[in-house]
């Protein structure tokens, strides 16, 4: 089928609906939903998980699956309606007119074809062109996408690829034959931040390129403010909120919207003085959405006998471009009225030394041959003489990318693993050669441990109350089973769930009400030093805040000192007192939030905090982008690990940062950098973020 | 006393509205099929052309076309007409006194012309009349058969025939299976995965075809019900005679073989029924078995990996590429019994269970040791006085214990020892798989952070996670073991010759199949019943677990 030409709006979703049915009941997944898509124009779609911004994506491409099913509304692209279109036109248009890019790379990609002939399969089917010119258009692509070597990418397989080169393989993909309309789903969120940047740079450069419109669905309110034109706030299956970019981060006109930015970190908020503000509540089931306002259980504004009393539309913003918000208040409401300081605390007072490592080294040896043993031993460097002190009721965040070695060494702490070299102090008794076996009962219980992914970190056959109960017990808690199931109820207390949860089973509690089980669980044993690994970064946005509160709440009272490993700097600078920036193994920065978060910087620091996307129309942001991926910590560079990355590598020396790893330097009271650069270089180093006058 | 008819004079009531009802499903059902590849070609040449015209009958229809299905129908309906008891057709044509060749001519032609019909029907007609014609045809037939089996129970003797005296025979099992099915569904949103079963017709059907032989052998072994004779009893006269044979002058009891005799003069329903006893005692259990010898090694050497894992692999691919029958073979050849291997065998894959169930225990009580102690002795000394009892044989070289209560046949200690030790290593394999990939879970480093036990790791965080894959393989193991029970049985080899177990029983048909094929096919529907249903409840349990 030939493009026809249209100058109209290229995607125009009307008043759509779209429901999936399942056995017992019909599931309203998306209702009322509008939005069009101008051509060059790019349309973020923001929501919280379950909020229907993929069903629409799916709806747009028509590939509901067998429950699903539109049910009102239509959706247009280049003015024809695809909901009449015949499985063929449909199977004509997408992958050549709307191209559609997942979350997971290498979910997209055939593990089994090179991706040359991935790449010419789509206009060799969609346009029938030869396999040469194929191939032609393939390489031009590819360098398109910025990938060094196209020729050898070409004859490469997926698995070869790291997963920034296979996004980038499926963004070729998506724009080998030119579409109208790139629809991205969290194309980002399986990266890491360094990487991040760099894809959607990428994106936003070919989007100019190339000329194509864009949906872009995020969670991310940063990632939609550097990458789009337009924005569409989604919320329980309605679009609550859209317009142009400037006009909803600055002048927003839902609740929904406003609540979402105050439980976001933003630079200037402070975990004492400017707390993040929850959104109270839960995210409704799609089955139990509330009569008229879905989000009106939760919002602040909430007037009842009429936020409930009908269902409620869309109505444009007076004086705005293009600006409409659902909410019947948003005349009345004082959208200016300053944040009311929920509650201002005390800064805790950082005690004595608690953990203390000590020059700690953890090398694995991995055999080049499993099965015999026989062959060469590489030695994996996971983790290169890491040493710190961590004092009691003090937050240190730990922050790298993936491979950094901050796995290890919550692994080598918690004991599952023992150290190569050097000690781990705990009270000045040592345990870094101690595995937990050997490990006495209190000091198991005093380092405890939150993980990243809740639906992962609760056993999904044992009730709620029954997991924390065997914490109980193995911490030997208690001399019975009753006085055991009262410390597990006031337990659920400390977490603010209510004491009904104990019998519940996982699968019906929420990501957050997970995350806080967890937990509880970590502080069974009274714990005294937590890590905690990624904890709130799987949850949504509003969520998280909550559980950040709690943690740091936890934290207040039983004076714990946490160890916060994150790769998000805007919670690491919201929530920690001392932050320590790990690389490949190595500790290349550590010092207080202050001094790492303002220059002088390690060079590898400056560049995450340019990566990270902040959600503020005032912030000014340094641009720095990091070339290639991170290397293997199978392979890494010689010299300094970060030089192959590094954009100050020429003025430090280049034979230098390659020849010898950098000492560790003393630049102002505990704070130190791994670095060859001059004290002068260094000294002429400008603040990534600025806060634009306003 | 007259012998049996199949249906008797309920028979030609229902019988027609059978045959109409099977004649028209299978005319739907390759219709559907038909129909289906029509509109696939059709749409291919649509996808050519700008303009989509619905295709049309007039068009370009090659001879083909329309003679292909036309022969196809055309057969289907003569096949359907030949093996009705009393041909209409062909009695009608036969009553006109015409010559054969013209009698055969216009069969053929009046069958081509009904075909000729159907496919240009079937040309026009749309998807949905063939979906509805399959659907309501095939309630009609169940109904039929319901009602066959309802109105059976209140015929006079021999009235409905043999299918009704057998009807008659099931009526416990019959019972048994409404109240199931009633219960099951009035309460199947609270039964879980169990309950979740009751919404796939599928899975229905299997559970029902499996149940149907757990409540026949539960009601022939307990209760000495469903059968009509002594399995073992000969009745002199009635060897090999056919289907609904009446007993001969003064023998007492039922007074016919509903089945006929077999090549001993032994009533065959009544082997067929006794058979699932064997079946049932030994499928299930042995499986049960295979499983804890698998999951007590599989989760090890799927949690620890390494040289552990190595060991128990290659060991599992030594068992796995030995062949099965040579094995079994081997293990009932006199001069290896006498050796005692069996023996020995089975007290090593005997204490399995053992281990199974006091390591389950003690890593959950191990810091409660009262509670510990008092719940090891209450399920270990049972199993300990059981395990010592089964392994212990008069007569075996394994025959030290004192408190022997009882002693397994020697033949059924052999099937059940090899059908476990053959059976095993492939559930080992399952195991390690899906220890593998859940050892990866966070809520298994939790526990490893809180400083947990390997074995509490295993068995209390991974096992239950595994369970959904363990029991549909479960399912479809009982399947395969009761196939192997089949097996052994046919090859003679285990049990004694008498045995009423299926496999025997069809292996003594086969000798005279040629003459007399009554005796061997019950007991293979039998087997081929509850293995099928097996299979579908394995895969309605499949199905419904991945929805929600």
């Amino acid at each position: 089928m030939k493009k026809w030409d249209y100058d109209g709006p290229i995607l125009e979703i009307d008043k759509l609906s779209i429901s999936f049915f399942t056995r017992l009941r019909e599931i309203p997944a998306v209702m009322d939903f509008s939005a069009k898509v101008m051509p060059g124009e790019a349309l973020g779609l923001v929501g919280e998980s379950g909020c229907g911004k993929s069903t629409v994506a799916l709806g747009v491409m028509q590939d509901l699956g067998v429950n699903g099913r539109i049910v009102g509304g239509s959706i247009k692209f280049k003015g024809r309606d695809l909901g009449e279109m015949t499985p063929d036109e449909l199977r004509d248009i997408r992958g050549s007119q709307i191209a559609m890019i997942y979350q997971e790379p290498m979910a997209s990609l055939n593990p089994a074809m090179r991706i040359g002939q991935q790449l010419m399969e789509v206009p060799m089917i969609h346009e029938g062109i030869s396999e040469t010119e194929a191939y032609e258009r393939a390489l031009e692509v590819v360098a398109d996408v910025k990938l060094p070597d196209p020729e050898r990418m070409l004859r490469s397989y997926p698995h070869q690829l790291s997963g920034g080169q296979q996004q980038r393989i499926v963004i070729a993909m998506a724009l080998m034959s030119k579409p109208s309309l790139l629809i991205l789903d969290e194309p980002t969120t399986a990266l890491d931040v360094t990487v991040e940047a760099a894809v959607v740079d990428l994106v936003k450069d070919l989007g100019k390129k190339y000329g194509t419109s864009m949906l872009f669905i995020s969670h991310n309110l940063g990632l939609v403010l550097e990458t789009c034109d337009r924005i569409c706030v989604m919320y329980s299956g309605e679009a609550v909120e859209r317009g142009s970019i400037e006009d909803v981060f600055d002048k927003m006109r839902h609740p929904y919207t406003q609540a979402l930015f105050r439980s976001i970190p933003l630079p200037g908020a402070d975990k004492n003085a400017r707390p993040l503000v929850a959104i109270p509540g839960n995210f409704p089931l799609p089955h139990e959405r509330p009569p008229g306002c879905n989000f009106g259980p939760r919002c602040d504004y909430f007037e009842a006998g009429r936020c409930d009393a009908q269902d409620i539309l869309m109505e444009p913003v007076p004086g705005d471009d293009r600006h409409e918000s659902r909410c019947l208040k948003f005349k009345e409401i004082d959208w200016d009225a300053p944040l009311v300081a929920s509650q201002t605390t005390e800064k805790n007072e950082p005690g004595q030394v608690v953990l203390k490592m000590d020059n700690l080294k953890k090398y694995y040896e991995v055999a080049a041959n499993a099965l015999f043993g026989g062959g060469e031993k590489r030695v994996v460097k996971a983790n290169e003489t890491l040493s710190f002190e961590a004092r009691e009721s003090e937050t240190l965040a730990i922050v790298g990318e993936s491979g950094c070695g901050k796995s290890t060494f919550a692994k080598v702490l918690m004991g599952l693993e023992t150290a190569t070299e050097g000690e781990i102090l705990l009270d000045n008794k040592s345990i870094g050669s101690t595995p937990i076996e050997n490990r006495d009962t209190q000091t198991v219980a005093d380092v405890q441990m939150v993980f990243q992914n809740p639906f992962d970190t609760l056993n999904p056959s044992m009730t709620v109350g029954r997991q924390i109960i065997r914490a109980l017990e193995i911490f030997k808690f208690g001399k019975n089973d009753e006085e055991r199931r009262e410390k597990m109820l006031s337990l659920l207390d400390l977490v603010k769930l209510p004491r009904a949860f104990a019998d519940r089973m996982p699968r019906q509690l929420s990501g957050g009400q997970k995350q806080r089980v967890g937990i509880a669980r970590a502080f069974a044993g009274g714990a005294r030093i937590v890590v905690a690994d990624e904890p709130v970064s799987a949850l949504d946005v509003s969520v998280q805040a909550a559980v950040t509160d709690l943690l740091m709440e936890i934290q207040r009272e039983e004076k714990t000192t946490l160890l916060f490993i994150s790769h998000d700097l805007s919670i690491v600078r919201y929530l920690s007192d001392r932050v320590m920036v790990m690389y490949l193994g190595h500790v290349v920065e550590l010092g207080t939030t202050e001094q790492v978060f303002s220059p002088p910087y390690h060079p590898y620091t400056e560049a995450l905090l340019s990566a990270v996307p902040i959600a503020d129309t005032h912030i000014e942001k340094q641009h720095i982008v990091l070339e290639g991926d991170i290397p293997s910590a199978m392979n890494p560079p010689s010299g300094c690990p970060f030089q192959t990355r590094c954009r100050w590598k020429d003025k430090a020396g280049a034979s230098l940062c390659e020849s010898e790893v950098p000492p560790v330097r003393t630049l102002a009271d505990g704070h130190q950098v791994k670095c060859h650069l001059s004290d002068a270089d260094l000294a002429s180093m400008e603040p990534v973020i600025k806060i634009a006058a306003e | 006393m007259e012998a049996l008819t199949w249906t008797g004079s309920l028979g030609s009531t229902l019988g027609p509205v059978m045959i109409i009802a099977v004649a028209v499903f299978v005319l739907a059902v390759v219709g559907n099929f038909v129909a289906a590849f029509a509109t696939s070609t059709q749409q291919v040449t649509a996808a050519g052309g700008a303009v989509v015209v619905p295709w049309r009958w007039s068009d370009k229809t090659s001879f083909f076309e329309l003679a292909i299905p036309a022969i196809a129908v055309g057969l289907v309906l003569y096949a359907l007409e030949a093996f009705t008891a009393d041909p209409t057709l062909s009695a009608w044509l036969a009553e006109l006194g015409l010559p054969g060749w013209l009698n055969t001519t216009i069969t053929a032609l009046v069958f081509l012309l009904m075909g000729g019909f159907f496919a240009y029907l079937l040309q026009r007609a749309p998807a949905a009349l063939f979906e509805w014609l399959i659907r309501w045809s095939f309630i009609v037939i169940v109904g039929v058969i319901v009602a066959f089996i309802f109105f059976s129970q209140f015929a006079g003797y021999g009235n409905a025939g043999i299918v009704g005296e057998m009807a008659k025979q099931f009526l416990p099992v019959w019972l048994a299976l409404i109240l199931t099915f009633t219960l099951s569904i009035i309460f199947k949103r609270r039964l879980g995965l169990y309950g979740k079963l009751f919404d796939s017709v599928i899975g229905m059907i299997g559970f029902g075809l499996v149940m149907f032989w757990v409540f026949t052998a539960v009601f022939v072994g307990i209760f000495d019900l469903v059968g009509t004779h002594d399995p073992l009893a000969q009745i002199s006269g009635l060897k090999n005679q056919p289907p609904g044979v009446p007993m001969p002058e003064g023998e007492a009891g039922f007074a016919h073989y509903l089945l006929g005799g077999d090549n001993l003069a032994r009533d065959i329903f009544s082997r067929m029924v006794e058979g699932s006893v064997i079946v049932m005692m030994i499928a299930p259990l042995a499986t049960l078995f295979a499983f804890m010898v698998g999951i007590t090694l599989g989760l090890p050497a799927g949690y620890y990996g390494g040289r552990l894992d190595t060991f128990l692999s290659f060991l599992a691919n030594l068992i796995l590429a030995f062949p099965v029958i040579l094995l079994f073979y081997l293990l009932v050849t006199p001069e290896i019994i006498a050796t005692g291997l069996p023996n020995y065998m089975a007290m090593v894959l005997f204490i399995f269970p053992l281990v199974f169930f006091g390591v389950l225990i003690h890593s959950r009580y191990r810091n409660q040791p009262s509670k510990d102690y008092l719940i090891l002795a209450i399920v270990l000394v049972p199993l300990l006085m059981l395990y010592l009892s089964v392994i212990n044989q008069q007569g075996s070289p394994i025959d030290f214990w004192p408190l022997d209560f009882f002693d397994i046949p020697g033949g059924i200690l052999v099937v059940f020892v090899s059908v476990v030790f053959v059976n095993s290593p492939t559930v080992f394999r399952i195991v390690r798989g899906l220890a593998l990939d859940i050892k990866t879970r966070d809520y298994v480093a939790a526990a490893q952070t809180r400083g947990e036990r390997p074995w509490y790791i295993m068995l209390w965080e991974i096992l239950p996670n595994a369970r959904g894959p363990l029991i549909v393989d479960f399912c479809l193991r009982i399947g395969y073991t009761t196939i192997l029970l089949g097996t052994l049985g046919f090859f003679g080899l285990g049990l004694p010759p008498e045995s009423p177990d299926w496999g025997s029983t069809i292996n003594e048909g086969r000798k005279l199949l040629l003459i007399y094929a009554h005796p061997a096919l019950p007991p293979a529907i039998a087997l081929l019943s509850l293995v099928l249903g097996l299979n579908l409840l394995a895969d309605g349990l499949r199905e419904e677990s991945l929805k929600d």
